[in-house]
């Protein structure tokens, strides 16, 4: 099944998108991810002021039968948090590029996104699954 | 080794269910989106496929006290046509199984046993027939099973003609002739719903399979299935019942007939105190799942979760859990520790729903 890769994204092999903005990352889950995990009823985020290092679990997203945690792809502070995903976590299926994204991140060393994987990188991954 | 595949298994991949293994079958867990399998069930209709159960049949003149025996329910004196549930236990009243025992004449019983313990019960149970005047086989493989549940199912199976009779109670069965195939079919299910299960040939199962998705029955996986039978509260062997507890550890008392003359298990179960109690409990925010401890109010650990999901009816985390006995509060009040946070929990004595079944 194909499944939908912005290309303005960088993404993890743990099937984490991130969106550069400066030096803030906006973090969420793709829609290949979304899609094998099904029916997502439940997403748990951290606090705002987290400090997170990358691969770091800062979450977690349920689906009716399982539990997934949510690895950070970079280091850096959590500085703002998708609150209304606690109440619709369905958003997750619907938009996990817009709607459904997660957290926002103030990053402590910029560098670190570029050994991110591009769309085709991660559309390369996906094909070795 | 390969698993075990049902006679439905090409029709499961071309709907593309996700496919996993269980009991040493490869089975559907979900064909579009568990929530909408359950709605399904729960408003209209769906069909599972559950062939990789196990059925036995035993016959001949004491098929019936052989079979009372056997399990704690009472079976003597269930009538004609009747389905009982039990427990199937050891002389030390340990659970070995749970399982449907269909009484189709006086000398011909039907037991349906879960997948998972087909031969653990099969040792079991073949070995206990050496006094009684019966024989028993093993036609595992020789049936399909379709489970069609839901509100909507008793109108469906009358339009396509399979099922005639108007007064056919819950818990019942009849054997009957459709489109030359010799079918059983029960009024039981594991969702709470009012709803069928139908014992067939492989190629019967293939087509009427066909036909009921043609008349808008939904097909519904495994993971709906455990969600269905957990709002209702139904135990699932290897959860809530296994090698080490009794049914009166699991809330089961209802199914021990201990003024029943003599059956395996009776001597230990007379004098048996419960060492768990099967609670049922909720949350407010969170999804209780297997193995999470839970507490009491002062923060002692008193128990485990043994199934839990997020309920598609109420939008809220359930449970069961088998807490011991000795340290279950008085005062009701239970936690949940849900990566190292601990969440109170509600404490039902009813299940979460009421199926719709009569």
């Amino acid at each position: 099944m194909a499944h939908n890769i912005p290309t303005d994204l960088k993404y993890t092999k743990d099937h984490e998108w991130t969106k550069v903005e400066g030096d803030t990352v906006v973090i969420g889950i793709t829609d290949f991810a979304q899609s094998a995990l099904g029916d997502i009823v439940f997403v748990e985020l951290p606090e705002i002021g987290k400090t997170l290092n990358s691969h770091q679990a800062f979450g977690v997203v349920e689906s009716i039968k399982s539990v997934s945690d949510l690895y950070s792809p970079v280091s850096g502070t959590v500085v703002e948090v998708n609150s209304g995903l606690q109440n619709t976590p369905e958003l997750c299926n619907a938009e996990p590029y817009s709607g459904a994204w997660m957290i926002k991140v103030k990053l402590s060393n910029t560098q670190e996104v570029n050994s991110l994987l591009s769309a085709s990188d991660y559309q390369n991954f996906l094909s070795t699954l | 080794m390969t698993n075990q595949k049902t006679s439905l298994y090409e029709e499961h991949v071309l709907l593309n269910a996700k496919m996993a293994p269980f009991a040493g079958f490869d089975m559907p867990l979900q064909y579009s989106s568990v929530k909408e399998e359950v709605q399904a069930v729960r408003t209209h209709s769906g069909v599972f496929d559950v062939s990789h159960m196990g059925e036995f049949l035993v016959e001949g003149a004491d098929a019936v006290n052989f079979v009372d025996f056997i399990i704690t329910n009472d079976f003597k004196n269930a009538e004609n046509l009747k389905a009982v549930y039990s427990p199937l236990c050891r002389d030390n009243g340990t659970v070995i199984d749970d399982l449907i025992a269909y009484k189709l004449a006086e000398d011909r019983v039907l037991i349906c046993v879960n997948a998972s313990n087909i031969k653990k019960d099969w040792d079991w149970i073949s070995s206990k027939i050496s006094n009684f005047k019966c024989t028993i086989k093993n036609q595992s493989d020789d049936y399909s099973l379709l489970a069609v549940q839901g509100p909507e199912c008793n109108k469906i199976l009358q339009e396509i003609g399979v099922l005639k009779a108007i007064d056919f109670p819950y818990y019942s069965i009849l054997e009957t002739n459709f489109e030359g195939e010799k079918l059983i079919i029960a009024r039981t299910g594991y969702t709470g719903e009012d709803g069928f299960e139908i014992f067939s040939s492989h190629s019967f199962a293939k087509s009427f399979w066909k036909k009921l998705l043609s008349l808008g029955v939904k097909p519904c996986g495994l993971a709906a299935r455990d969600v269905l039978r957990l709002e209702v509260c139904y135990p699932l062997y290897g959860h809530e019942l296994n090698d080490e507890v009794t049914p009166l550890d699991a809330g089961l008392a209802w199914t021990v007939k201990l003024s029943k003359e003599a059956f395996i298990g009776k001597s230990a179960l007379i004098d048996y105190k419960p060492r768990f109690q099967l609670v049922k409990l909720s949350l407010e925010r969170g999804i209780p799942r297997e193995g999470y401890d839970v507490l009491d109010s002062n923060h002692n650990l008193i128990g485990k979760i043994t199934s839990g999901t997020m309920s598609v009816v109420t939008g809220k985390g359930i449970a069961m859990a088998l807490i011991e006995k000795d340290k279950n509060p008085k005062d009701k009040k239970y936690i949940i520790n849900i990566r190292s946070t601990n969440y109170e929990a509600n404490f039902h004595t009813k299940s979460f729903i009421t199926g719709g079944h009569k």
